[in-house]
């Protein structure tokens, strides 16, 4: 492979690549000398999405950070009125679930500045009062029964649970299928990783809670292939929750690697469980399929 | 650089006069040279026991790459000789995060290719692996590290690929944190020593990391082309 005669062949279809990137020699220099030849197409991957990869639009951003925050207020909401809900938290639970409240409004206030930074307007829900004691808790805005398809999402504490950690782990999901929109904007993407995985943080306390208590599916902290909990009322389908889950026992990661391929910890030939290999990648899910989660929930 | 220069060896008498040897015809003289290997360990501009881990994305992907040689090394060494008092729930997400440890790596390994550095040389002496605190307070500080170097590498990948990739599994690793840390003291899975005030976690740069988790390896590298602020 030729890398020189690649680069002539790009100049004759785009004279201007070189503008779009630093200028030839540089790229000689960092790519032409140094790379391997088994290494190259990751090395020309690399450089033509610097070249022609979409530049995000500030509005595009913008869009993407509002959508985040709509997810904080939900999960701000439903924490709050968890919390403040006599009778439904236990004692020794109550300090972590607090914890996550206050993180959660953090997320709303810290998202809040960084779209009037941009020059966007903040999301708000529906029915916000800037003037109201506690403007950032709007209950007319959210239905957590959805109509009464899970009735007891305050009343019982392993439903409670069981809607925490979908909602926690739909937040994980949400942060990363935001991440090639906000890619390009150092800072912002930084924030972004660092949000989320406090979010994957509160998603496995919530999870390790679930599995102490003996919660039928048995959760571990993380998503070991796609399996949801178990529906709250018998009468609902064994995959009610699915929806939430769809995607998470995805096998073949960036770079088209197949982690069901990955050797074992005996070197005997063998491969990686599927339910570890799954377990250690999170999913993205595209702000369309959020929304639609979480839409039964909005009043 | 003397021992070699024999007379009648005009190459290596003419980089001895100080000629301003750019670095391709460097590798062409050495080339020509019997013993290059010698000569080239000799002009070195860090010391030959060095690995380095490259730059751009092949650096920071070998970065993430011994991360996950030292969680993987860490994990096997604690499901082979588990702490006392391990009960089954631990000891089955034990031996499931060994297995995921070892799925980054050898994912990073596919991931950076050819470019990948070797297999690294672990210093655990930290750790007494016998002892539930001690197991769990480094399992600790390296799940951290990871959440703050993935989410601080994340913004120099030149490849939005890469960088989802880091965020697939920057997450894991936080969740991964927030067990250890629940198990080592209840409800500390994401408490002011792991998120700031503004609920952010940690990013911090590879270079800074680097420096850390050097306590657990033996090998040593040059990092000096890894982002760093």
């Amino acid at each position: 492979m030729n890398f020189k005669s690649i680069l002539k062949e790009i100049e004759k279809t785009d004279p201007e690549v070189y503008e779009r990137l630093s200028d030839r020699r540089h790229i000689l220099k960092s790519f032409g000398s140094k790379v391997a030849v088994a290494a190259l197409p990751i090395a020309l991957g690399s450089l033509f999405k610097k070249a022609y990869g979409k530049t995000t639009a500030t509005s595009d951003v913008i869009s993407a950070l509002n959508f985040a925050l709509e997810m904080e207020y939900f999960e701000y909401n439903f924490w709050h009125t968890g919390n403040s809900t006599g009778g439904l938290i236990p004692t020794a639970d109550a300090a972590g679930f607090l914890t996550i409240e206050a993180h959660e409004k953090a997320h709303i206030l810290f998202l809040n500045t960084t779209v009037t930074t941009l020059g966007g307007t903040p999301y708000t829900p529906n029915f916000y009062n800037p003037l109201a004691v506690n403007p950032l808790y709007i209950p007319a805005a959210y239905d957590f029964t959805a109509g009464g398809a899970y009735p007891n999402t305050f009343d019982n504490y392993p439903s409670f649970l069981v809607m925490a950690q979908i909602f926690e782990d739909t937040g994980v999901h949400a942060y990363k299928g935001q991440i090639p929109t906000l890619f390009g904007n150092a800072g912002i993407l930084t924030q972004a990783f660092q949000i989320q995985s406090v979010e994957g943080r509160h998603a496995a306390h919530v999870r390790l809670i679930r599995r102490n208590a003996g919660a039928a599916e048995n959760p571990a902290p993380w998503i070991s292939n796609n399996i949801p909990p178990p529906p709250i009322l018998t009468s609902e389908p064994e995959s009610q929750f699915q929806p939430f889950y769809i995607g998470e026992d995805n096998t073949l990661q960036v770079g088209g690697v197949d982690i069901t391929t990955l050797p074992d910890a005996y070197a005997t030939g063998g491969t990686v469980p599927k339910a570890s290999a799954t377990a250690a990648f999170d999913e993205s899910m595209d702000m369309v399929t959020i929304s639609a989660l979480l839409r039964p929930f909005l009043l | 650089m003397k021992i070699l220069n024999t007379p009648g060896n005009e190459q290596v008498e003419e980089m001895d006069k100080g000629y301003d040897v750019s670095r391709r015809r460097f590798f062409q003289l050495a080339g020509g040279i019997a013993g290059a290997g010698l000569l080239l360990s000799a002009c070195r501009r860090t010391p030959p026991s060095t690995t380095f881990v490259g730059s751009g994305d092949v650096g920071l992907l070998n970065f993430l790459y011994i991360i996950e040689q030292v969680q993987a090394g860490f994990y096997t060494q604690a499901v082979l000789t588990p702490y006392y008092g391990l009960n089954v729930s631990e000891s089955s997400c034990l031996t499931d995060t060994r297995d995921q440890a070892i799925a980054h790596r050898e994912y990073m390994k596919k991931l950076v290719g050819v470019n990948a550095i070797g297999t690294i040389v672990l210093d655990l002496s930290p750790v007494t692996f016998a002892d539930r605190t001690s197991t769990l307070q480094n399992a600790i500080i390296l799940a951290d590290y990871a959440v703050a170097g993935y989410n601080g590498a994340a913004q120099f990948f030149s490849a939005t690929d890469f960088t989802l990739a880091a965020s697939k599994i920057a997450t894991v690793q936080a969740r991964r944190s927030a067990y250890m840390r629940d198990l080592l003291s209840y409800n500390s899975f994401a408490d002011s020593t792991a998120v700031d005030s503004n609920g952010l976690d940690l990013a911090v740069s590879p270079q800074t990391i680097m420096l850390e988790i050097q306590t657990y390896i033996q090998t040593k590298f040059d990092i000096s082309k890894l982002p760093t602020f």
